[in-house]
């Protein structure tokens, strides 16, 4: 017997362990160091033979603010995205609120359509969507397809319900006596809402927030049908520039790596900002199954 | 899509057993608070479903589009279309759908076993996990557009980080095209792969944390070793949630878009043409909406059965019971 105290938890032997860590860190590192090793190259030596360029190009970082319109891609994805998960989760509170308080005819087909939602496929709303804006547009003679509020709408398909998932789950968390003690106290069901409830779940809503937002911000399928040259969103852009390298004299790798750098960046940090909240969001509930 | 949080169960039996009768004793039952998230689902989820099914019975194109309601109806013919045809440049719905599938499946498949181990390598405190754990999720909280490029300039053809790596171990010619051709669903599958096993480790990683630390000691009391407990406590306790994940990441990835759409551009090789870019490209690109609207009515009713397995295995109704 080896005199090594052992935790009962332990599983895989230390040196197996030490064996897999190493393993995964490397096939997640080698994409991602690759990708930043990329964005330093300049662009006439990503084709060459060897990996490391004669010269590192920094300023690789500088130049695609200008080849592509990413200060107004950055713009528009915070715009688009932010307002949809705010509306998403200021609707979501109210709901989850009435859900988790009252009992009430359709409550129970609610949440199961809330659960249902998440098996349509994005691309059959984005279809119909677009054909109601279309003819929208074509009836009252206004523009819909390519302004914010349009992939707005469509975002809080996947936004709203997600948000309030998310928010019964917790509102349900939160112990019924807080609330009736103001309520006791004479104030309304809206007042004990707003002074009682929504402090306790402020942490909850920002969570809500974050994944609505992010969710938003990843999304290339409703952005490249629904934004126009001045909405595009940050991952439309790029998907574009990516897609003009093909078939051009030089193609700008270089710089497209920078620019994925650049996007992925900010979402990246929010994650690892917020790791212990988010992962409570990652899998909310789905242990007590 | 790389964040896919998973929506599962509310926390707490709690959630769905509210008092009757207190929202009499305090004050009113305000239910405005709920309708305009009703109105709002059924207007821009509820009524749009039911115009998709309606246009998968219609010509439509761009010129009919403006007057949509009044465009002709011509029955079953684009089911027929979708899946013995396809559109012009793509595969036909039914081929797609085995590149769906076949794509859905095999990455759960293969991210089930890494997630696990990757769980097993945190399970237990040293130091540095922390900064592991970190590392784990990086891949995963990558926005997949962003995965989607970093994998196309990895499997770039000739110059990529794939082929050079492949040439130099004398396994493939450096002129392997990952991008094209039949090697594009495997260039799929190990980009999706790296940017998603995550998601089995977050799901059990929770599992793990709710097994009792008892169970293991009587285990070690037992002299039970690592590949016993494993075998014999972890994975039968982990049953439940495995099966759930394995259900969700399914439902995620016959649902992922971006990856093929960024990765491959359209139209993409048949080979990596899954069913909701077939439906993008049928009616976006090629303005056949009729089309497109009868290959998502077919990937519905087809994600009805994991749909209702997975309504199934929260047991909301239960619960409500009880």
């Amino acid at each position: 017997m080896r005199k090594r105290k052992r935790d009962a938890q332990e599983i895989l032997p230390p040196p197996v362990r030490a064996v897999a860590i190493a393993i995964l860190a490397i096939l997640v590192l080698i994409p991602i160091a690759y990708t930043l090793l990329l964005s330093v190259t300049p662009d006439t030596q990503v084709g060459s033979g060897s990996l490391i360029p004669s010269a590192w190009a920094f300023d690789n970082y500088l130049q695609m603010w200008s080849t592509v319109n990413l200060a107004q891609g950055l713009a528009n994805s915070l715009i688009i995205s932010g307002i949809a998960s705010v509306i998403a989760v200021i609707l979501a509170v109210g709901a989850a609120y009435i859900i988790t308080r009252f009992a009430f005819r359709g409550r129970l087909p609610y949440l199961y359509s809330l659960i249902g939602l998440q098996t349509v496929p994005s691309v059959m709303l984005l279809l119909p969507l677009f054909v109601l804006f279309a003819s929208i547009q074509a009836a009252l003679h206004f523009r819909l397809v390519g302004t914010y509020p349009a992939v707005i709408i469509t975002y809080l398909t996947f936004a709203l319900p997600f948000a309030t998932w998310l928010m019964v789950s917790y509102l349900g968390s939160i112990p019924m006596d807080l609330e009736e003690a103001a309520l006791v106290d004479g104030s309304t069901r809206v007042q004990a809402l707003w002074r009682v409830i929504v402090p306790l779940a402020l942490p909850g809503m920002v969570v809500a927030l974050v994944f609505s937002f992010l969710t938003g911000w990843n999304d290339v399928l409703f952005a490249s049908v629904l934004t126009s040259q001045e909405t595009r969103t940050l991952a439309v852009q790029l998907q574009a520039f990516s897609a003009a390298q093909e078939g051009g004299a030089l193609p700008l790798y270089g710089q497209l790596m920078g620019a994925a750098v650049v996007s992925a960046l900010p979402v990246v940090i929010l994650y690892m900002v917020f790791q212990r909240y988010l992962i409570g969001g990652l899998t909310a509930g789905g242990v007590k199954g | 899509m790389s964040i896919q949080p998973v929506e599962t169960a509310p926390a707490t039996t709690a959630v769905l057993k509210p008092k009757r009768g207190r929202g009499r004793i305090f004050g009113g039952r305000p239910m405005w608070l709920i309708w305009p998230s009703v109105v709002l689902l059924v207007v821009i989820i509820g009524i749009p479903l039911l115009i998709a099914i309606y246009i998968s019975f219609l010509s439509l194109d761009q010129y009919t589009l403006h007057s949509w309601i009044s465009a002709p109806w011509v029955g079953l013919s684009n089911y027929v279309t979708a899946l013995t045809a396809g559109n012009v440049i793509g595969a036909s719905a039914l081929l797609s759908l085995g590149v769906s599938l076949a794509f859905s499946l095999l990455t759960t498949l293969l991210i089930m076993p890494i997630g696990i181990l990757a769980a097993l390598t945190v399970n237990t405190s040293y130091r540095g996990r922390v900064l592991v754990r970190t590392l784990y999720l990086v891949p995963y909280v990558i926005p997949t557009f962003v995965t989607a490029l970093v994998w196309r300039m990895m499997f770039l053809n000739g110059t990529g980080l794939v082929d050079r790596f492949l040439a130099a171990i004398h396994v493939a010619d450096i002129n392997t095209y990952w991008l094209l051709g039949p090697n594009s669903f495997w260039a799929m599958v190990i980009a999706d792969v790296w940017a998603s096993w995550a998601f089995i480790y977050i799901m059990v990683l929770a599992g793990l944390q709710s097994i009792s630390h008892d169970v293991y000691e009587a285990a070690d009391m037992d002299g039970a070793n690592g590949w016993q407990k494993l075998t014999q406590i972890v994975l039968p306790q982990l049953r439940h949630i495995l099966a759930l994940a394995l259900l969700l990441s399914t439902l995620n990835h016959f649902n992922n878009f971006t990856l093929p759409f960024v990765m491959f551009g359209t139209p993409p090789p048949i080979q990596a043409d899954v069913l909701p870019l077939n439906i993008y490209v049928s009616s976006f690109q090629l303005f056949n909406f009729g089309l497109g609207g009868a290959m998502s009515v077919i990937t519905l009713i087809i994600m009805l059965i994991p749909g209702f397995l997975y309504i199934r295995a929260l047991r909301l109704g239960e619960v409500v019971a009880s």
